[in-house]
């Protein structure tokens, strides 16, 4: 498989949010700003490359009947380095992104990366597959976090969009608020991805 | 060699790297985290106590009675001006918000008998409603409030001194915060004040 088709799929044919579903809970529950979205999708993404790196590296010893356990503990090792390492060298960073990075670890995503991707390819097209799945995601947490910013709380990345007389809708940062618009996202998203399916058949 | 053994080896192997791997960076980041924690709590404690120069732990005994009996005291630390002179002390404590632990450290004055200041440093409370609570706006509500009465949640104006007013659709959070500063306040009243 070429390289750049690898990253394109993990942006849009396979989009973790927009068409695998899988990732959802920390997804909801995080999206209730722009800057969020972001520290979140970044945060995936490192540990997302690195774990399937490694994984793609050890594929080979990795006995299959234990492979379960063994990914749980390299991604775990990842989150708990990364946070470590935060903590320690930039505090401000840490107080931003503090409360996401544990819930990285029950991320699905990496671990389905893991299980579907890196221990089937090499290491060079797993990492490219972790850009481009981390890209994909933290493309879709911050279109949620964006909107959901601007509707519920009338700014975006804690800059005043909306007149001040404007009511935020507040259901917009609750759960069913996310719900509704992650919904409508997908059904947009999946729409023009037919529409454009569709149209290079026409061509081809 | 039996496959469950060779199983349970790999496995033992991975983890043992895994640990080797958590353990050396714990060494490299253990003293910086450190560092990094005290000198942000400093900088709250100087936040709500603008006046104070410098800041000591409460003696050893005296923070163990005053916890013993009120177990959401975290931290107790006196405050000083330039001169040495004991001005006040900080509290921090942690009390049950909406989605977690609250975490406030309180500053009170001794020589003015007064809440010199608010932060709220740690909470799990709903971005856009209860984590208002570390705004500015939020926090200058409880400087100056006297220390002998107990602080009162409210939700339209305050008419009385000892009134705070609630932070917009956040009752449990503004209580939670009220409830961390009145904890110190009591503290401060029964056992501090001389």
């Amino acid at each position: 498989m070429k390289l750049s088709t690898i990253f394109k799929n993990g942006v849009i044919k396979e989009n973790p949010i927009f068409v695998q579903l899988i990732g959802m809970c920390a997804t909801l529950a995080i999206t209730t700003s722009a800057i969020n979205g972001v520290a979140m999708g970044l945060s995936v993404t490192v540990v997302l490359i690195g774990s399937n790196l490694v994984i793609s590296l050890l594929r080979n010893f990795i006995p299959d009947k234990i492979r379960i356990p063994i990914f749980v503990v390299i991604i775990a090792t990842f989150v708990t380095i990364i946070d470590m390492l935060i903590k320690a060298f930039s505090p401000a960073l840490y107080s931003a992104l503090g409360l996401f990075i544990p819930l990285i670890v029950v991320n699905c995503i990496i671990f389905a990366r893991a299980e579907s991707f890196a221990s089937k390819n090499g290491p060079i097209a797993s990492i490219v597959d972790g850009l481009g799945m981390g890209l994909g995601y933290t493309i879709a947490l911050v279109t949620l976090g964006i909107i959901r910013e601007l509707l519920g709380a009338g700014t975006i990345f804690g800059h005043q969009i909306m007149s001040a007389s404007y009511q935020p809708a507040l259901i917009m940062i609750m759960p069913p608020g996310a719900f509704i618009l992650l919904g409508a996202l997908i059904g947009i998203f999946n729409k023009v991805r037919s529409k454009k399916a569709s149209s290079s058949k026409t061509e081809a | 060699m039996n496959e469950t053994l060779k199983l349970g080896l790999i496995l033992l192997l991975i983890c043992s790297i895994s640990a080797v791997v958590l353990a050396g960076t714990n060494n490299i980041t253990a003293a910086k985290i450190e560092e990094a924690d005290r000198q942000a709590n400093d900088a709250a404690r100087k936040e709500v106590f603008p006046d104070a120069s410098s800041f000591k732990p409460l003696d050893e005994n005296e923070l163990k009675k005053l916890i013993s009996s009120n177990s959401e005291i975290i931290e107790i630390y006196e405050a000083y001006d330039d001169s040495d002179n004991l001005i006040g002390y900080t509290f921090k404590t942690a009390t049950g918000g909406y989605g977690g632990d609250v975490q406030v450290i309180t500053g009170i004055s001794a020589s003015e008998s007064k809440i010199t200041g608010m932060k709220v440093v740690s909470h799990s409370e709903t971005p856009g409603l209860g984590a208002n609570s570390t705004k500015e706006f939020f926090q200058e509500r409880f400087i100056d409030k006297p220390v002998d009465k107990e602080l009162v949640v409210v939700k339209t104006s305050p008419t009385k001194d000892n009134e705070i007013q609630a932070l917009t659709s956040a009752t449990i959070t503004s209580n939670a915060v009220t409830k961390g500063v009145n904890i110190a306040r009591e503290a401060y009243e029964t056992q501090l004040a001389k």
